[in-house]
């Protein structure tokens, strides 16, 4: 999303959102923001008819700031997704069932989605696709994205896809997302699946952890009626 | 051979012409597929709305899925950011102007 005083573009982003045919957006909003400017942001792409929903980037260099940080924010966000600066943060966060979303950046070449994080992977690892081919891009980075997904497809990862979008000028339909997706070498099947099912599921799957009847994973509250 | 057709419609900060987003919709297919992919996708811009900006572009059936991710990958047309997005997808351009209403 654009920067959160950009009121314009926000709005912009959102007409556009719509007209590319999506029913809901991922917000990634910066935790120390204020609740009101949160959701003035939100009731901007909500006038749209665009369902938003709270995503944090976590991005930290060591484990204990990254557990520290999910036991904070966890409760308080739909989506919880981590920037993987290392392989120590990346190792936790593939393997946390607190994190729903996993990403690399595709410049960073100390830490890559290889295979033993895949095999730990517990969430879905996200490929912002816009972000990452739009201008110029070195070979090295489609090099490296093109292993990436290979190694999510030999392991049949859940893969989340998104334009990791910054201005209205980087919004793209979920049609071509997902076929740029294919073009780096995703199955159809992950590709179709990583513009609405996964996040779906995501979203879905947290919204009923964070109801008050959800004890455990298989355990909630019912409440019966008197006869 | 048969043909896909896009309606595509294209965002931008200043005016468009049709020859213009042909020279980039080629560019950004060369640029993801190189020179035999252009040979493969055979991208053409069969019509240029320059006054709604809506570009109707056909290819090969093959190529179809790889022209939808290079048209998603346009960036900009002579140094002017351009937003490139695909609204609908159809067989023949029959299909296409049920929706354009052209």
């Amino acid at each position: 999303m654009p920067r959160v005083d950009d009121v314009k573009s926000s709005r912009r982003m959102a007409e556009l959102l719509r007209l590319a045919g999506y029913s809901a957006v991922a917000l990634s909003i910066p935790t120390g923001l204020m609740r009101d400017r949160v959701s003035e942001v939100r009731r901007l792409f909500e006038n749209e008819g665009i369902q938003t929903i709270l995503r944090v980037d976590l991005s930290v260099n060591s484990r204990a700031d990254l557990l520290r940080l999910l036991r904070r924010f966890r409760s308080a966000y739909d989506i919880v997704a981590v920037k993987c600066m290392n392989q120590a943060v990346a190792s936790v966060a593939c393997r946390d069932r607190r994190v729903d979303v996993v990403f690399f950046d595709p410049r960073n070449f100390r830490v890559k989605f290889a295979h033993p994080l895949a095999s730990l992977l517990s969430g879905a690892l996200e490929f912002n696709l816009i972000s990452t081919f739009l201008g110029e891009t070195k070979s090295e980075i489609f090099s490296r994205i093109a292993k990436e997904a290979a190694i999510a497809r030999e392991h049949r990862s859940r893969v989340v896809l998104s334009s990791g979008c910054i201005s209205p000028a980087m919004v793209r339909s979920p049609l071509q997302i997902s076929a740029i997706a294919t073009a780096i070498g995703l199955s159809s099947e992950q590709s179709s699946r990583g513009v609405r099912e996964t996040p779906l599921s995501i979203v879905m799957s947290n919204q009923e952890r964070r109801s008050r009847e959800y004890v455990e994973e298989g355990v909630k509250l019912v409440t019966l009626k008197a006869r | 051979m048969s043909k896909r057709y896009f309606l595509v419609k294209t965002i931008s900060e200043t005016p468009l012409s049709g020859d213009q987003f042909e020279i980039a919709l080629v560019a950004s297919v060369r640029r993801l597929f190189g020179e035999f992919g252009v040979a493969r996708i055979h991208p053409k811009v069969v019509r240029f709305d320059e006054t709604s900006y809506e570009a109707t572009v056909a290819c090969n059936k093959e190529g179809a899925e790889d022209l939808q991710a290079a048209i998603g990958l346009i960036s900009g047309i002579s140094e002017t950011t351009v937003t490139a997005m695909t609204i609908r997808v159809s067989g023949t351009i029959k299909g296409l102007r049920k929706r354009q209403g052209f």
